[in-house]
């Protein structure tokens, strides 16, 4: 999971040219300032480094970043079984 | 030139868009592909007499509701006019997209389908606006984007320098900042911190802030804001040209002809910025007239080039 979430934290920091440093799982979008088309590029670009797609889920039901990541992770861990 | 038109997105759909388009198609020479529920356009088409080899129908099973979130949708309903509609672009079949639906739609299905241009995070809407000087100014961005940094409204003052360029020849054109006072310092965070941007930013005609009033001023030619307080006041000017109709109507018996240049319909679109292929965004209320100058705006800015027109200053000043 730790590792994931490097990569999502990666993606993020470059995307939203923020120090990978002020991106955690307790930050919301809202303190990111990542609007939705920031969340999607951010999927896009996970399911391009997995080669999957994940459930077109609604994002709004994600209050926080980590609420996202472990969603995404545990999806990706059901399809990598 | 081929034209992709979202026929299932607008407050009158299909029936106002299909209309817009044979109108277009009877007096053209170019193709139109309209997209969207196969059956509702074949039961529209019968309607009309239209010239059958320039009108092809392309099935799309869904439609980005206006209640929707856009990026969302953009992953749930894959088979949306709108998405289909911009696909059409990528895969070199169209030459342009015109869209009276979800704005939010079109801005993420052009992000996310074409691109965007280098240096570009958000693309915004153009829109033009007549001023005292017989001429119109440009504003940027019109609703595309209400949320907005500092760095993005930066880049649509490139995108609108990009455009003026383009539309209004003008070599340098003046950039104003919408804001609630001339001087610098004026205005919420936002503000003051994209006129620091605006002024340190090279090869830009910065003239500083503009307000609401001056909007009409010819103080500049392009006037960068968010697409929230620009949306506002695009819809404030409607109405307020609604209302002074109704009163040159009631003591006139008629509108002055300079209404004419008030009319959104005579418009009928806007090209969003920024991105790696002409989408035309149209009001939602657009009726026929309007749709017919949306794709009219469509070719124009396909015959200008308007993509690599963007790039080309892009290139020279970010």
């Amino acid at each position: 999971m730790q590792e994931f979430f490097e990569i999502v934290r990666k993606i993020l920091a470059e995307q939203l040219s923020r120090d990978e440093s002020e991106i955690t799982m307790e930050s919301t979008f809202e303190e990111l300032e990542a609007d939705s088309i920031d969340i999607v590029e951010m999927i896009m670009a996970l399911e391009d480094i997995y080669n999957l797609e994940f459930p077109e889920d609604d994002l709004e039901d994600y209050s926080n970043l980590g609420d996202l990541v472990k969603a995404l992770y545990e999806y990706l861990q059901q399809v990598q079984k | 030139m081929r034209l992709a038109i979202d026929v299932m997105g607008g407050d009158y759909a299909p029936r106002e868009i299909v209309a817009g388009a044979l109108q277009w198609a009877e007096q053209s020479e170019d193709t139109l592909l309209l997209v969207g529920n196969e059956y509702l356009i074949k039961e529209e088409l019968q309607l009309y007499q239209y010239p059958t080899e320039r009108l092809e129908i392309i099935p799309a099973s869904q439609v980005v509701e206006m209640n929707e979130s856009p990026a969302s949708a953009l992953r749930k309903k894959k088979d949306a006019s709108i998405i289909v509609a911009t696909r059409l672009i990528q895969a070199g079949q169209a030459d342009a997209v015109v869209s009276c639906g979800s704005t939010g739609a079109q801005l993420a299905a052009a992000i996310f389908i074409l691109g965007r241009l280098e240096g570009i995070d958000r693309p915004p809407i153009v829109a033009s606006i007549p001023n005292q000087a017989g001429s119109y100014s440009l504003v940027v961005d019109v609703g595309a984007n209400v949320d907005c940094k500092a760095t993005q409204l930066l880049q649509f003052a490139l995108l609108g320098k990009a455009y003026a360029s383009i539309v209004m020849q003008l070599g340098n054109p003046r950039i104003g900042l919408l804001n609630n006072g001339e001087e610098e310092g004026k205005g919420n965070s936002l503000a003051i911190e994209a006129y620091k941007l605006l002024k340190d930013q090279k090869d830009l005609n910065f003239v500083g802030n503009i307000e609401g009033r001056d909007l009409f001023a010819d103080k500049c030619d392009v006037i960068v804001c968010d697409g929230f307080i620009g949306n506002i006041v695009l819809k404030n000017m409607e109405g307020l040209a609604a209302l002074v109709a109704q009163a040159c109507i009631a003591e006139l018996g008629r509108l002055p002809a300079f209404f004419e240049r008030f009319d959104y319909t005579r418009v009928g679109g806007a090209p969003l910025l920024g991105v790696n292929g002409v989408s035309i965004v149209c009001h939602g209320s657009s009726k026929r007239e309007a749709v017919f100058n949306g794709i009219k705006t469509a070719t124009e800015c396909v015959k200008k080039d308007i993509i690599n027109q963007q790039k080309i200053v892009l290139q020279t000043t970010v």
